[in-house]
């Protein structure tokens, strides 16, 4: 029986589990798995193969590589041998033509293209046409460069057959540096770290995540305890006006911010009939593009956060209100004796909570200013999302990114076991904290 | 301090619950506001601290006119009847709330809520949270709190009906001796006889938003100016018999008792009226032998109480000293007390 029960409880559980497994650890462990990586849209996501390029051969130089051997492989040379010859049939060279050309050329090296042309066009059987001429000449071109090889050993084979004077370490580097697929690696840690950007980037979203914060919470503070004083038909007119960002579609409610604040937009109107400065404030200024920025993100939490003060506000029972009038405490003293107390713990709930949201929040941001103008208000969550998803150039480096987001996901375990322990939510959870 | 209620009228949302409500509370008395729940006695008292605004006429402290003075200028104190203690302060932050709104130095705070709290006896709870004392204790944090910025006027609402039975009996005379002994002039709330007869210096009983009668207790008890009032105080509770009078006497024809009226009185024959008894008339000691049957009997050490049908059906209490002789079902013939008995008319006024 009882295994009987433990099965029925996983069957019920399995759901959450699944989506739990799917939609949580699934990522998390992907995205650890990609940040040890360098992938990116040249290495592909599956395996690479090897090509010696002209740049390569330019980088292997100025690392430090014998010129000799980088001249020898950027080198194209026609040999005229058994495998070139086969080759040469395989590829449909007229036979009476091929031949000749085993007969008065065999064992010959040319180490430029014309030199071989002219030998051949000095052939009785020769093609007419010069392209064919020209295909045939292909077929004896014996060269490393830009051919694409399956394995490691077959490349090392190629460059050791062209350079065999290569010693066997030369050609491993050679061979290992022409490798396009990814590899493991701990380089996009080593880079976030010694970056300058980096750190810019540290404290943009330290800075976007205080103010933000801090917004929310007074926002949020002021427009629950003026709501919580108004006439209730009044406060619920008001409170449902506030709560139109949290409701609105954020890409519609990025959008109405961006008609506001415009070129032409209500803001921008407004300062030009008052014969203020009038530009672009979303993205003309960094301190206008901060306040957006601020403002966008902060009046979204500051709707939940007044939706928390509100309830914990209606909690408070009314006789210790009315105590606090009948003994003497102005409106103020009221609520910073009274109120904010019973606030406590929703207000620490909303700062513990928003401080996560906003860690990796980026969509209003990515939406409004964009990170700009120039850099300024990109913060890490938007800078590793554009890095893995979103480049400009087109090369997505999905390993960086996913390194960014990897340590995004570390520091917001860290501070959730840190809120936990700091605030007690423990405590909070098992007992009310209101007394009546 | 005198507080004096001239007309005072109170509405909620069109209806008017109080009007034109006149009321005089005496420098260094104890009033208690008595009724049944919906009697409009805590509306008075929160009109008077100042949480409910009043609609019309006005609310003098003395010579102040405080009628449209929010509650902070009042210099009230009031008990909530669920204490509303700060649950986020010590008992001496919750003591000393009032003082510190008014900004007073935290010398004299600390002395101030010293005295006062060794005037209620709980000097020693002074570090504890309002969660981890006991109903008894709460109640004493509650008034120290309500009087330790020496208002003008003590307003207490049901402060005992969140006690239990014993500590309802010792708050009782607690509140009591502190009223005494700060001689603060108060008002108490309540719906329980009990608790206004034995703390008050005047009893006002309410009905439907008006005061029927203000006397001390016992002019209230044996003075009643109406059925009503008869009938809220006095527990077991005073029985009613109908009837008419016949030749300048009271006659129930169901029964055949048969009352003298009051000197001095004269009632047209016929004239319908109620006569109420109560039950330490009826039973021991009287004139006027009244048959019945008891119908239910009940012992309480002391005294036991019996109720007894007359042959009509209608049911006169008796309480006497403890005896075993007599049971449910015994036929009896008892003696009424009419020189106790107290007339009605039949829309409830004394005769």
């Amino acid at each position: 029986m009882p295994a009987r029960s433990y099965l029925t409880g996983l069957a019920f559980l399995s759901p959450a589990l699944f989506v739990l497994i799917g939609f949580f650890f699934l990522p998390v462990v992907l995205t650890a798995v990609f940040a040890f990586t360098n992938m990116s849209t040249s290495t592909g996501i599956s395996g690479g193969s090897y090509v010696i390029t002209g740049n390569l051969l330019g980088s292997l130089k100025a690392q430090g590589v014998a010129p000799t051997v980088v001249d020898a492989l950027s080198q194209a040379s026609f040999v005229v041998d058994e495998q070139s010859i086969a080759k040469a049939q395989a590829a449909g060279t007229d036979a009476q033509f091929l031949a000749e050309i085993e007969q008065q050329l065999s064992g010959k090296a040319f180490s430029e293209e014309r030199a071989f042309e002219r030998e051949l066009k000095s052939l009785r059987y020769r093609p007419r046409s010069i392209r064919d001429l020209k295909l045939a000449v292909d077929q004896f071109e014996l060269s490393v460069l830009n051919t694409r090889f399956a394995s490691a050993a077959e490349a090392r084979e190629a460059v050791s057959e062209l350079v065999p004077s290569a010693p066997a370490d030369v050609v491993d580097e050679i061979v290992d540096a022409s490798y396009t697929g990814w590899r493991w690696t701990t380089s996009n840690f080593t880079r976030l770290v010694s970056s300058s950007d980096t750190w810019r980037l540290v404290g943009n979203t330290i800075f976007y995540v205080a103010v933000t914060l801090s917004f929310t919470v007074f926002v949020g503070l002021f427009l629950a305890v003026t709501t919580f004083y108004l006439p209730a038909g009044a406060a619920s007119a008001f409170s449902m006006l506030w709560l139109l960002p949290r409701i609105t579609p954020v890409v519609l409610y990025t959008v109405m911010w961006k008609w506001f604040t415009w070129e032409g937009g209500f803001v921008y109107t407004a300062a030009q009939a008052l014969g203020l400065p009038a530009f672009n404030y979303m993205k003309g200024s960094v301190p206008t593009a901060w306040t957006i920025v601020i403002m966008v993100n902060g009046f979204i939490g500051a709707a939940f956060a007044m939706i928390l003060f509100s309830g914990a506000l209606k909690a408070i029972p009314v006789q210790q209100l009315w105590a606090s009038e009948a003994d003497g405490a102005s409106r103020w003293q009221q609520i910073r004796f009274i109120i904010l107390p019973h606030l406590r713990w929703p207000i620490l709930f909303v700062v513990s909570y928003q401080t996560l949201s906003l860690l990796s929040s980026y969509q209003e941001i990515w939406l409004t200013t964009n990170g700009g103008p120039g850099r300024t208000t990109t913060v890490w969550a938007l800078e590793s999302f554009n890095t893995a998803l979103n480049s400009y150039t087109g090369n997505l480096q999905y390993g960086l990114g996913a390194a960014m987001a990897l340590i995004l996901v570390i520091v917001g375990v860290a501070l959730s076991i840190l809120y936990l322990r700091l605030f007690r939510f423990d405590e909070l959870l098992s007992r009310p904290k209101i007394e009546f | 301090m005198q507080i004096v209620l001239k007309d005072f009228t109170k509405t909620f949302d069109g209806n008017t619950v109080i009007d034109r409500m006149n009321l005089t509370v005496r420098d260094g008395e104890m009033l208690a506001l008595l009724g049944p729940s919906g009697c409009g006695k805590s509306t008075t008292l929160f009109a008077i601290c100042g949480i409910h605004r009043v609609n019309g006429g006005q609310i003098l402290f003395g010579e102040r006119d405080v009628s449209n003075m929010p509650s902070q200028q009042r210099n009230v104190g009031v008990v909530f009847q669920n204490y509303a203690l700060y649950p986020h302060m010590s008992v001496f932050d919750n003591i000393a709330f009032p003082l510190k709104v008014r900004n007073d130095s935290k010398a004299d705070i600390a002395r101030d809520v010293r005295t006062i709290a060794e005037l209620t006896h709980i000097a020693e709870l002074l570090g504890r949270r309002p969660g981890q004392l006991s109903g008894g204790q709460q109640q004493r944090v509650a008034l120290a709190r309500a009087l330790v910025r020496k208002p003008d006027v003590l307003l207490l609402d049901e402060p005992l009906a969140n006690l239990d039975a014993k500590l309802r009996l010792e708050m009782r005379s607690e509140i009591r001796r502190i009223q005494l002994e700060t001689g603060i002039t108060a008002i108490l709330v309540t719906h329980d006889q009990v608790e206004a007869m034995s703390m008050c210096d005047r009893i006002a009983i309410m009905k439907g938003g008006q005061i029927l009668q203000i006397d001390a207790p016992k002019d209230m008890y044996h003075n009643p100016r109406t059925s009503f009032v008869a009938g809220f105080l006095g527990n077991p509770p005073i029985s009613f018999l109908d009837g008419r009078t016949m030749d300048g006497r009271f006659l129930d024809e169901g029964t055949g008792v048969t009352l003298p009226l009051p000197a001095g009185v004269t009632v047209a024959n016929g004239t319908g009226l109620t006569v109420g008894i109560r039950p330490e008339h009826f039973g021991h000691a009287g004139d006027v032998p009244v048959r019945g049957k008891v119908v239910f009997a009940e012992t309480q050490g002391r005294e036991n109480l019996y109720d007894v049908a007359l042959p009509n059906g209608a049911l006169l209490r008796s309480v006497q000293p403890a005896r075993d002789d007599v049971r449910p079902g015994d036929e009896v013939s008892w003696q009424l007390n009419s020189a106790a008995a107290l007339f009605f008319t039949e829309d409830g006024r004394r005769l």
